[in-house]
């Protein structure tokens, strides 16, 4: 399990000497969020300005939704322009890669969490033979886990 | 970190109650000719989604949740159910492993034995 953090971090050191960082955002991936992004602000901005001719026109109601698309589209931007910071900073190794923490904990089994797993591992406070029976307990969950790994993930279950 | 999951909670159940109440009761109402419940709590919905996005939004930055997962959780307030579906897979999948609680840790009375 020590060996997603630093393998990625590897690539992402090895990604910086063959390209400036700012690469990433010309990937396919990227421009189509670019591309969602530009999309729905205007989408929200014309939504806005229907409301506004609709408020002019009389409906009273619509004085609300004038201003509530702009703050929308306002919000869209905020989004976008953390995202890609955060995505700078896990490049730039300032940040944990929350996608490597991510496919950990969907490696474990539900509701472990990595820092139980890796005492559980390390044999941590594991002398005494009920945490023995406990880790094989755990072992055996997992086990489970694994066997029946993707089923009811559209259920919401997992 | 607690304060910041129960204020998305709250939101979540608020403003996903409400939407309910607009889609099931207020629209079919308006369709009815009584416009008068959709038009409030239309603007209701409007106002408590704003601060929905919020608390979702910052619950989402602390649990540094990638951008696909976080969409999901901030469009999550527009769509009537959808909000709780979403609030209990949030919770499942992020936040208890985020706070080290979850079904799988309770420790077992008794250890299988067989």
């Amino acid at each position: 399990m020590e060996t997603a953090g630093p393998a990625r971090d590897a690539a992402a050191v090895a990604g910086a000497g063959s390209g400036p960082v700012w690469r990433f955002l010309i990937a396919p991936r990227w421009l189509g969020w670019h591309l969602l992004m530009v999309v729905s602000f205007w989408g929200m901005l014309w939504l806005g300005d229907w409301q506004f001719h609709r408020a002019l026109a009389g409906n009273g109601l619509s004085w609300a939704y004038t201003f509530e698309w702009p703050l929308f589209a306002v919000f869209a931007v905020v989004f976008w322009a953390k995202t890609i910071r955060d995505e700078f900073r896990i490049r730039q190794g300032k940040m944990p890669d929350p996608r490597a923490a991510a496919a950990e904990a969907e490696r474990l089994p539900a509701g472990v969490s990595p820092v139980q797993a890796s005492s559980v591992q390390a044999g941590v406070g594991a002398p005494d033979e009920e945490d023995a029976e406990l880790s094989a307990y755990n072992a055996y969950l997992a086990r489970l886990n694994a066997e029946v790994k993707n089923h009811g993930r559209w259920h919401g279950l997992r | 970190m607690n304060a910041a999951v129960l204020r998305y909670r709250v939101m979540a159940y608020v403003t996903g109650v409400v939407l309910v109440i607009l889609c099931f009761v207020g629209i079919p109402l308006q369709i009815a000719g009584y416009p008068a419940v959709a038009n409030d709590v239309g603007v209701v919905h409007g106002i408590l989604y704003i601060i929905y996005l919020v608390a979702a939004w910052l619950l989402a930055r602390r649990l540094r949740l990638t951008a696909g997962p976080t969409l999901i959780m901030l469009l999550a307030g527009t769509i009537p159910i959808l909000t709780f579906v979403v609030e209990r897979w949030v919770t499942r999948r992020f936040i208890n492993p985020a706070l080290g609680k979850g079904p799988g840790q309770a420790r077992p009375a008794a250890p299988v034995s067989r």
